[in-house]
């Protein structure tokens, strides 16, 4: 027997050594770090020109900056300067731009630079980086922002990159330099949509210097002028920035105050006080020394970590909503509330919808007939149910392409010409005016949508909806690449998908159902109609006005009425926040608020 | 022996090659670019992306090129998904991580599986015998996945609360001899609780085939102590399939684990491959594919080396 015990007492003891032995590495050494999750891979690349993810949009901005940023706190969002000693001035009836760099930002210490020592940024910077997303060497992905929009810079990419070599001295007749520090772009014609690409991480300007020494490793060794710096990246796992030492006099927002009547300077001002928001007021950027980026492709790994405080802010997976929530009343519960975690929910510039393709034979077309059968398709679909049974109602089904806090957007998100179902009565009634009474004689309507999460539930839901009148689905579930392609070629009669704006002006939404952006462009519903076209050709030169809204709205109006999509519903992304992070006001039309976020280090004692 | 290996290669270029063919034309049903593009590309962007990318070259052309850079081992093709970085940087990154965990969680499974196997044919029929299958049924009765969602659940995340101090990592991974508990222990048992179940009873069966050859009559009427019989005579005679089953397991060894390595964030090759196949990474998925292709026909051959090294009957011929 005691040959028996020894080994099970080593066995034992190696073991508990073993355990005790585990230990967590400790990476922040005192400094005031960040934990922070990424809810994917990763981005694949940090050069923004090749990004266009908001994954890319994170990581980029960290190390890279724009011209123009949006106010942390205020809300609706605002723009103001980042890379800008001010505005830029719009002159020349809105087709001329003339900026002004600071004059005291400077690059990061890279050994690209002479010496290493990062230098001044220029104009120079701003138009090689903009020249950059016309090369097609490169792969942009943001080439459409900047597409038709400056004085001869589409005839530049043109020849560029017919050439053998693509020439960045070549000079583009809009950018003009006035001296160092200052510049103009003359645009083809009055783009408001500009301002907001000037604020966009594609834009971002990136010295030449680096681009040339690092060649193709240049993806993976960003040098910018933004207040982090990239020390470590293990490809789908985690990222880790350090404070860049060097970083230029950028300060967290001031305290506005109350007006002088007494009101809030800005909608929430008031809650942003009470949260905290304005106790690092006029301090410098960034506020913490290191972000560590963790990478999670799975839920579990990111919520455990969160409960374990190992990670500052989580977004909720559905799957862990009741344990967090009381859902009938959708209250944070009370252990989480006394553990400090706060909740916010952060509505997402967004827009889920059906897409019928209005050039196919049975579905498409602009006469009576058709269009009745869209919309009777548009009432059947139980948008509620959907909500609940796949987001925990959560999201927000609003009527027409335009989301929430946009102009444009429906009072109440509701529109009473709007054909929303569940409505099956008036859905059957539409049915038998467009020619098939039951269904009788309707072709199966063939239905792409992907395969991955929980779209072939959703599927289900859809063809069960729509059975309810008559019509058949024939569902089609594919790859996100192939469904791609059979959008992109005009195959796919009916498919879902969702938009997510790139910027908050309808416009970007609006310019989905504009003529000329047919398939294989951002119109995938080949919706064309003449008045709508010049509606948008008039608005995309208007700045925000009450002319503007209102014809957002007829736009609007025209796209719900002839129903070349079915909508729409947005989500609603819930934040857990630790009380160790300070200063979070989540949100996820811009990404370049990690600079602001502080930690108690009281409370990592 | 040496004529017996050369001859056994020769045999199986043509496989590798059959191989290499089949991975590069399955890959090829469908074209990759547009979603790799994005919803913004145009047609123009997706064509020159194509070409960037060699997909426009005739198939021959780019399958001679796959071949001539598997014998020459270049690796230095650029990845399509992380621009900036090689095949051969990923390989030289990843594989090394994931023998991290599969080397070890091999080795102990196999020790251990073998050891209670034995046991298990040793006391047939007895209480020991029926319990160590019944636990091994069990074992292999639940899936991976819930393996791994409770022993991450409790045994990073509970059992970190009940001590007051992280034991393992949730998820992620440092570099570092002495993070190699925090990181990889946990998984590691994972991995190892899951196969037992598969090899015990694999190794039983093996064992009680042997407990009935005369040799072991021979060797108990000869007086011989029961582990003499367990350890020296049964083990060496089983020696066979035990190796043919380590042995295929080998290859298996660089491929890491896929779902254990997505799930506690361990950037191995298993990750990587997944990612390459979910964002149609061909250059990843065919310099992988070729490279496990060689190794399995390697292990096969090693195989049959070792037969003839345990086992004086077998003659390499």
């Amino acid at each position: 027997m005691i040959m028996f015990r020894l080994p099970t007492l080593g066995i034992c003891v190696s073991g508990l050594v073993l355990l005790l032995g585990c230990a967590p590495p400790s990476r922040d050494h005192g400094e005031k770090t960040l934990h922070l999750p990424i809810v994917s891979s990763g981005p694949n690349s940090l050069d923004p020109v090749m990004g266009s993810s908001q994954y890319d949009s994170k990581a980029c901005s960290y190390v890279y900056q724009t011209l123009l940023q949006y106010h942390y706190l205020r809300r609706p969002l605002e723009l103001k300067p980042l890379l800008l000693a001010a505005m830029p001035q719009v002159l020349g009836e809105g087709t001329i731009y003339r900026f002004r760099l600071r004059d005291d930002v400077y690059f990061h210490d890279d050994p690209c630079f002479p010496e290493g020592r990062g230098r001044r940024l220029v104009t120079e910077d701003v138009f090689y980086s903009f020249k950059r997303m016309a090369d097609d060497r490169n792969q942009p992905k943001g080439w459409w922002l900047l597409k038709d929009t400056v004085v001869g810079l589409d005839a530049y990419r043109e020849q560029q990159n017919n050439a053998e070599t693509f020439d960045y001295d070549a000079p583009v007749e809009g950018f003009r330099r006035i001296n160092d520090q200052e510049f103009e772009i003359h645009l083809k014609q009055p783009l408001y949509r500009f301002m907001y690409t000037l604020a966009m991480f594609q834009t971002s300007v990136v010295p030449r210097e680096a681009v040339e020494f690092y060649q193709k490793k240049f993806a993976r060794h960003p040098v910018g002028t933004g207040p982090f710096l990239l020390q470590d990246w293990e490809s789908g796992s985690r990222m880790t920035f350090v404070r860049n030492p060097q970083y230029w006099p950028e300060y967290y927002p001031a305290d506005p105050g109350l007006r002088e009547d007494g009101t809030e300077p800005y909608p929430g001002y008031l809650e942003d006080r009470r949260l905290g928001f304005y106790q690092d007021a006029d301090r410098r950027l960034p506020l913490v020394d290191r972000v560590e980026l963790g990478m999670y492709v799975n839920y579990q790994p990111m919520w455990l970590k969160f409960r374990n405080r190992e990670l500052d802010y989580t977004t909720v997976p559905a799957e862990n909503y009741a344990e967090a929530y009381i859902k009938r009343t959708r209250k944070l519960r009370q252990d989480y509330v006394q553990q400090g975690i706060r909740s916010v929910p952060v509505p997402l510039l967004d827009l889920m919808y059906y897409g019928f393709n209005l050039e196919d034979p049975d579905f498409g077309g602009y006469d009576q007939q058709r269009k009745c059968l869209r919309q009777a398709i548009s009432c059947a679909i139980d948008w509620e149910e959907r909500n609940e049974v796949f987001y925990n109602g959560l999201n927000l089904i609003y009527d027409g392409p335009i989301p929430p806090s946009l102009d444009g957007h429906p009072e109440g998100h509701v529109l009473p010409a709007a054909y929303r179902g569940p409505d099956l009565g008036r859905a059957r009634r539409l049915l038998a005016r467009a020619g098939y009474p039951a269904g009788k004689g309707l072709p199966k309507l063939v239905y792409y949508t992907g395969r991955g999460g929980r779209h072939p539930e959703m599927a289900e839901m859809t063809k069960r909806h729509v059975a309810r009148i008559g019509v058949q689905l024939d569902v089609r579930l594919v790859d996100f690449s192939t469904l791609m392609d059979a959008v992109r070629n005009k195959r796919a009669p009916f498919f879902g998908f969702a938009w997510g704006s790139d910027y908050p002006d309808a416009e970007n939404n609006l310019q989905l159902f504009y003529g000329p952006y047919k398939s294989p462009g951002s119109n995938n519903f080949n919706y064309d109609r003449a008045e709508y076209n010049r509606l948008y050709e008039r608005i995309r030169v208007m700045s925000p006005s009450p002319q503007r809204t209102e014809l957002y709205e007829r736009m609007r109006d025209m796209v719900v009425e002839d129903v070349p999509f079915i909508g729409s519903m947005g989500r609603t992304r819930n934040y857990l926040i630790h009380d160790r992070l300070q200063n979070c006001k989540p949100v996820e039309i811009f990404h370049n608020w990690t600079k602001y976020l502080n930690v108690d280090k009281r409370q990592d004692d | 022996m040496w004529a017996f290996v050369i001859r056994r290669l020769i045999y199986n270029i043509p496989v590798f090659l059959a191989i290499v063919l089949m991975v590069m034309s399955l890959l090829r049903v469908r074209d990759p670019v547009p979603g790799m593009m994005g919803k913004q590309a145009t047609a123009a962007a997706i064509e020159s992306k194509r070409h960037e990318l060699g997909l426009d070259r005739p198939f021959v052309e780019q399958y001679c090129t796959l071949v001539q850079q598997m014998v020459t081992l270049d690796f230095s093709q650029e990845m399509w998904t992380q621009p900036g970085m090689t095949v051969g940087e990923q390989l030289r990154k990843s594989v090394p991580i994931s023998l991290l965990l599969t080397l070890p969680a091999l080795v102990l499974t196999s020790v251990i599986s073998l050891v209670i196997g034995m046991l298990s044919a040793f006391y047939r029929g007895q209480w020991l015998d029926k319990l160590l299958v019944f636990l091994a049924v069990l074992g292999m009765s639940v899936s991976f996945l819930v393996y791994i969602i409770f022993g991450q659940y409790f045994g990073s995340y509970q059992l970190g609360r009940l001590l007051g101090r992280p034991v393992f990592s949730i998820h992620g991974y440092e570099p570092g001899w002495q993070n190699w508990c925090y990181y990889m222990l946990l998984p590691v048992l994972i991995s190892v609780l899951v196969s037992m179940g598969y090899n015990t009873r694999f190794y039983r069966a093996v064992m009680v085939e042997e407990t009935g050859r005369d040799y072991i009559t021979t060797a108990k009427s000869k007086g011989a102590s029961s582990s003499k019989i367990m350890f020296v005579h049964m083990l060496r005679n089983a020696m066979i399939p035990i190796i043919t089953r380590i042995m295929i397991t080998l290859p298996l060894l660089v491929t890491g684990s896929i779902l254990l390595e997505r799930f506690f964030g361990i950037p191995g090759m298993g990750d990587a491959l997944l990612s390459a196949i979910s964002n149609n990474d061909f250059p990843v998925i065919e310099v992988f594919s070729s490279i496990f292709a060689g190794l399995f026909i390697c292990s096969i051959l090693l195989t049959d080396v070792l037969y003839a090294v345990f086992d004086p009957r077998v003659r390499l011929q």
